[in-house]
């Protein structure tokens, strides 16, 4: 939701890191995972509070239509630890966090951190791959768009990337399913691989790819626009720029001066932005996984939701946050590290 | 201001002269952008269905004990969209619908563009360690995936409409607060500033009077882009069970679709035009707000 | 710079060599000769297998695949039949009850199933509150459990029971459970040790469950190699996956009914809407007070007059809301025990009320419920009669019947105000109180002591905030509580019945709930694969959520041949139309959107 196709974000970005230029870069880096170490500070201490608001006693609404008496109730209750004061609760959950240590979950009743790392890597595969594709098209069609401005290329390509960022995710991902699983058999109908499947090596891989077809168009979809719209925006100001002139009137062919310098300099504030809208590729996992039945995080999250489980819903957000996160910091170093202007300096 | 009132309406009369000016002129720049025009009177028609609907479609075509059509009946001369599990003609509640999808979506993004203008142009005024922790706050939010988040708000609070406006208001405004950030500051470094600061104005004047001001335009192409986002955001709460039920919008209808299985049942004329209708609103507000956008920031023109 | 091509590069590599890092530490067993498996799409919860702490259906339902219990419900009627005992014998104050085992069971490792097995499960849970935390209520009229011999099992009960003590409850290995350490966390999810005709071989949450064979059953081994479960999240997709031949079986839980009619004509799929033994209605709040007579909660005072429950029940109408909010998948409800069990369920007809709001209204005005000038009535303080009723925001059936309901009961002068929720506020808040009107449902066993029993003034909670125990809808009757007691006792069946059928007359009279309907189970199998499915009842019952094992225990493959999955898609327009249609349209928005900037692009060039 934060993620407007926004190009003045460029320049809002472009801005803040001309201004500190000139620190050094130990400097930069302190400043910058100090800023990371108060949101995360900031996650836990949320993850904990905002699910603890939610009114209501979670043994009763699991147990709903089943015979249970209140003897088993308070055991229950025992069991999650909900007989203890919140204050004393909080003091549990803060000593257990160092080791990675969500507490247990109410429905499956095992740890939260074993769930998460189950659940992990499914998403970090349909996001990694989701992202990449999005990034690398994006990217590619926006420098493209923005080298031939105005052309039918550019049009085509910006309107229709457009609107597919006016689709709603869920019902792509509902029409996907309905045309390319149930009419036309092409593609299975949900899961990561064949459930019960013995393959291994490609056969196996071969599986899962299929799988995934469905789950990353939609996501890609929905998210490349963004890539193209930025990248396009600051190519198109790059293309401006002296030194591209000098370039020319050196007898550069064109392609060569869009390689060679334009390009890679637009990159530099697109790569942030990419950075900072992974939060939204995030939200599109929770329900992309949701209707493609991908057993990753944000399959997990629906599902606790429903409990509602919220050990859980705690344990995957604060994971998601701070993956987030933990990726702007990555992506402010490499920053600091790739720009050329900040390097001579 | 109390010592000066007569200047001060003289310049304020100046200043609302200059400001219709230049309101003209960036209307004359909207216009010259086909594509803004096409999505700003889309736009208009669809908001003016929305606030005829009680004329177009009386409410009680929405109340199932008064109406008797066949239930998930295809399209036909009478009923032009069908109807939906409940019998309701799909025309009907898609345009009731949109009364609750604008709604949301418009009163969302404002709560949004307040908070972020605030919190933008303070952390941009200010400086000291105050505005140094509310910046941190801002990234915390701006990384923060929102929808978990705006999940968290919405499962909290009591299920309705505004639950579902503070959620999405709540957890969209850090982009806008950077960007008023930075405007705050590029504003502030211009020499005019400084002359103010010199003939000794306050913090109230600098900011009411210059900032303001020349923060605002980008804050409202701001605005008509994240309405779509806010949009798009309202359909999947309702996809996720986290809407209120009782008053139809685009998302609830989408909701009902799923739960009642109408897309596997090859009801189309249910499934499709509540997306179909998210699709043109957030395409519209998007092109109007890119259309602004190249208005008021000179540097993107052209591109 | 080159760098920023070498980090998208990586990226992109990197994502791909995840994928392989995820593929690789899959399943490596041999795939020598290929197994007849048979693949259900579920959607429900699992949160464990381990049969003392499981509380969802679905891993209940499954484990009743992979423990035998010690007496069965019967395919027929769900009466108890032979499960791990062949006989049972009861004293005459109904306190002792003595099993006999069969001999020469084994359980799926191969040793024998003894008597010491239930006894041990049975210790377990009378001793250890944790491990009881799926079936306490089950034991805790259990004295002591003994076995004397191999063959015979001895429960001795605290308070008289006419209810078979040996239904439900899973019993496992004794020679397995004992060596492990922390039984109340153990997993039971890989290589589970088993006595039912599956038994769970590996689950991989989030995406499957495999089950297998087991030879050592006492009925001797299914046709089936197994069964795999795969979960969906999306029913959709699940009716999809079934169409494409990707499952054989979907219905768990219910599939809708647009779902539900896509598959009836479709080629190489049976579908079957079977009688549930679930019943749904409306909980009216009668006055919720605790057992010693403090007021708990909010609820409206109208509702504890009889004459407005009634009423409302009158100014309902069933039939209509059955066949509009779920196209007649149904039975009318007479009480809260479901048809497929006729031999408990009242039925008189004489006694029914019809829907007739000119006598809900007549009813209404005699009680003194005057209406105000805007039609709705006053309440007895002079105030108008405003109803909540709480709506459960993920059920599409519930929201619909809210449509109908609210205009209904205006009808008749009583205002209601609906609260979209979630399930967990709504327990929480009826739990306390504090609720006017909410759709309840339940699933019932097959001897109705339970449900019974938390009608009871004994069932009312012991805290003004409704805690200490559940009741069903925060009514009790004396005249109940009597019968119920005599019931409890009497072992003659027929008269046990009886008083049954009286008790719930006397709950129909009061109307603290209004039963609507015992809703079908929609459910669809590829019957040009597999055949012998067995319905639990056998006469129109359900094939998913038995309360046994039945449904797959005769299934087997249609003939060797049963590759020849055929496509199947739904007549008519069909769901290829209106594809199309998206198709067209979204590339008539997307052309639109480019035609749009291609005019713009004249002003747009002016630098």
């Amino acid at each position: 939701m934060t993620s407007a196709l926004l190009e003045q974000d460029v320049e809002a970005t472009d801005a803040d890191r001309d201004v500190r230029g000139g620190t050094s870069f130990w400097r930069y880096a302190g400043r910058k995972a100090g800023g990371a170490a108060f949101s995360l500070v900031m996650v836990v201490v949320l993850g904990f509070f905002a699910f603890r608001i939610l009114p209501g006693d979670p043994t009763r609404s699991m147990t709903r239509g089943r015979i249970m008496s209140p003897e088993q109730l308070e055991t229950l209750k025992r069991q999650f630890g909900l007989d203890e004061p919140l204050h004393t609760q909080f003091w549990i959950y803060l000593k257990n966090l160092p080791r990675l240590d969500f507490g247990e979950s109410y429905v499956y009743r095992r740890p939260v951190s074993d769930l998460i790392a189950e659940h992990l890597g499914a998403t970090l595969l349909l996001t990694g791959v989701s992202a990449a594709i999005a990034i690398a098209l994006g990217l590619w069609i926006g420098q493209r768009a923005a080298w031939r401005r105005g052309s039918w290329f550019d049009r085509l390509n910006t309107g229709s990337a457009l609107v597919l960022w006016s689709v709603p995710t869920f019902w792509l991902g509902l029409i996907l399913l309905l045309v390319f699983g149930g009419m036309l058999h092409w593609l299975p109908t949900g899961g990561l691989k064949t459930a019960g499947t013995t393959a291994t090596g490609i056969p196996l891989v071969w599986d899962v790819i299929r799988h995934m077809i469905m789950p990353v168009v939609t996501l890609v979809a929905v998210t490349y626009a963004q890539y193209l719209l930025v990248m396009r925006a600051s190519l198109l100001e790059e293309m401006h720029a002296d030194y591209l002139t000098t370039a020319r009137a050196k007898g550069l062919r064109e392609d060569l001066v869009r390689r060679r310098h334009a390009v890679p300099n637009a990159l530099l504030p697109t790569v942030t932005l990419v950075f900072l809208h992974l939060g939204g590729l995030i939200a599109g996992a929770v329900t992309v996984e949701a209707i493609f039945s991908w057993p990753g995080l944000g399959y997990l999250t629906y599902a606790a939701l429903s409990g509602p489980d919220l050990p859980l819903l705690q344990g995957t957000f604060v994971v998601f946050s701070s993956i987030v996160i933990l990726m702007n910091l990555a992506a402010d170093l490499l920053y600091r590290f790739l720009d050329p202007r900040v390097r001579a300096a | 201001m109390t010592s000066a009132p007569r200047s001060s309406s003289r310049a304020t009369s100046a200043t609302s002269a200059r400001r219709r000016a230049a309101a003209g002129r960036v209307w004359r720049e909207f216009r010259s952008s086909r594509s803004g025009l096409v999505g700003l009177v889309v736009l208009l028609v669809i908001v003016l269905l929305a606030i005829l609907a009680p004329v177009l479609a009386p409410a009680r075509l929405l109340d199932v004990t008064q109406i008797d059509n066949p239930i998930n009946h295809p399209p036909t001369w009478s009923l032009p969209l069908g109807t939906d599990p409940s019998g309701r003609s799909v025309l009907v509640t898609l345009l009731w619908g949109a009364r609750v999808s604008l709604l949301v979506g418009v009163v969302a993004t404002l709560l949004s563009m307040v908070i972020g203008t605030v919190v933008g142009m303070a952390v941009g005024h200010y400086s000291g360690w105050g505005a140094a922790v509310l910046m941190r706050v801002v990234d915390f939010f701006l990384v923060l995936p929102s929808l978990v988040l705006a999940i968290v708000l919405s499962a909290v609070l009591a299920r309705g409409v505004w639950t579902i406006i503070l959620a999405i208001g709540v957890t969209s405004w850090a982009s806008t607060a950077r960007l008023v950030r930075s405007q705050t500051l590029t504003i502030e470094s211009r020499p005019y500033i400084e002359r103010a600061w010199a003939l000794g104005a306050g913090h109230r004047t600098v900011i009411g009077r210059h900032v303001l001001p020349a923060v605002l335009p980008l804050v409202l192409a701001n605005t008509t882009l994240t309405v779509g986002s806010a949009i798009i955001a309202e359909s999947t709460l309702s996809f996720l069970g986290l809407g209120d039920t009782t008053k139809p919008s685009w998302g609830s209808m989408l909701k009902v679709a799923l739960d009642s299985g109408a897309a596997t049942g090859g009801f189309w004329w249910f499934v499709l035009p509540p997306g179909l209708a998210i699709v043109v609103v957030v395409l519209c507000f998007t092109l109007v707000g890119r259309a602004l956008e190249s208005v008021i920031n000179p540097t993107l023109r052209g591109r | 710079m080159r760098a920023i091509r070498n980090l998208v590069a990586t990226l992109s590599v990197g994502a791909l060599a995840g994928a392989l890092a995820v593929a690789a530490p899959a399943t490596s067993a041999d795939a020598a000769k290929s197994p007849t498996i048979f693949k259900v799409a579920a959607s429900s919860t699992i949160d464990t297998f381990n049969p003392f702490i499981s509380i969802y259906l679905l891993p209940t339902g499954l484990n009743r695949l992979v423990y035998e219990n010690l007496v069965q419900y019967s395919v027929k009627d769900g009466s108890p039949t032979e499960g791990l005992a062949t006989k049972w014998e009861t004293s005459a104050d109904a306190k002792t009850w003595t099993f006999t085992i069969r001999e020469g069971m084994k359980w799926s490792d191969g040793q024998p199933i003894t008597s010491a097995d239930p006894q041990w499960t049975y210790q377990q849970m009378m001793t250890d509150s944790d491990m009881g935390t799926a079936n306490g209520s089950l034991v805790s009229n259990f004295a002591k459990v003994e076995a004397p011999d191999p063959q015979t099992l001895v429960i001795t009960m605290k308070e008289p029971q006419a209810s078979n003590p040996g239904l439900e409850i899973p019993v496992v290995p004794k020679h397995v459970w004992e060596k492990i350490g922390d039984k109340v966390k153990y997993a039971n999810d890989t290589n589970v040790v088993g006595s039912g005709p599956f038994v769970l071989e590996k689950f991989t949450p989030s995406q499957s469950v495999v089950l297998k064979a087991n030879p050592n059953f006492w009925q001797g081994k299914p046709k089936l190699d197994g069964v795999t479960y795969v979960i969906y999240k999306n029913t959709d997709a699940s009716v999809q996956a079934l169409k494409a031949g990707e499952v054989d079986m979907v219905g768990q839980p219910t599939l809708t009914v647009p779902q539900f009619d896509s598959l009836k004509n479709a080629d190489g799929i049976t579908t079957n809407a079977g009688k549930g033994r679930r019943f749904v209605g409306l909980s009216l709040n009668p006055g919720a007070k605790t057992r010693d007579g403090k007021k708990v909660g909010d609820g409206n005072p109208v509702l504890q007059d009889k004459a407005v429950r009634q009423a409302i029940r009158q100014a309902i109408n069933i039939p209509e809301l059955l066949d509009k909010t779920f196209q007649g998948h149904g039975t009318l409800a007479t009480s809260f025990i479901p048809s497929v069990y006729p031999q408990w369920q009242w039925k008189d007809e004489s006694k029914l009320a019809k829907y007739d709001p000119a006598a809900a209204n007549a009813k209404l005005d005699a009680a003194g419920y005057k209406k105000g000038p805007d039609g709705v009535r006053l309440d007895k303080s002079g105030k108008p009669i405003n109803l909540r009723l709480f709506v459960d925001n993920s059920d599409s059936v519930d929201q619909s019947r809210a449509d109908f309901i609210v205009p209904w009961l205006k009808a008749v002068g009583i205002g209601v105000t609906v609260k979209p929720t979630d399930g967990d506020t709504i327990s929480a808040d009826t739990t306390a109180g504090k609720y006017d009107m909410y759709f309840t449902a339940w699933s019932l066993g097959a001897d109705p002591d339970y449900q019974l029993g938390i009608n009871t003034c004994n069932a009312l909670p012991t805290k003004t905030n409704g805690e200490g125990s559940t009741s069903m809808d925060y009514w009790c009757d004396p005249e109940f509580d009597k019968l119920y007691a005599q019931q409890h006792a009497e072992l003659d069946p027929a008269k046990r019945q009886e008083i049954v059928k009286q008790m719930q007359a006397i709950h129909y009279d009061a109307a603290p709930s209004i039963d609507f309907w015992y809703p079908e189970n929609l459910e669809a199998y590829r019957s040009d694969k597999f055949k012998d499915l067995t319905k639990m009842p056998e006469d129109g019952g359900v094939l998913n959520g038995q309360s046994g094992y039945y449904a797959l225990l005769k299934a087997q493959p249609v003939g060797a041949d049963s590759k020849n999955a055929s496509d199947s898609s739904g007549g008519g327009m069909g769901a290829g139309g209106w594809v199309a249609i998206a198709v067209a349209l979204l590339a008539a928005l997307g052309g639109g959107a480019w035609l749009a900037r291609r005019r713009g692009s004249t002003a747009d060039d002016r630098e």
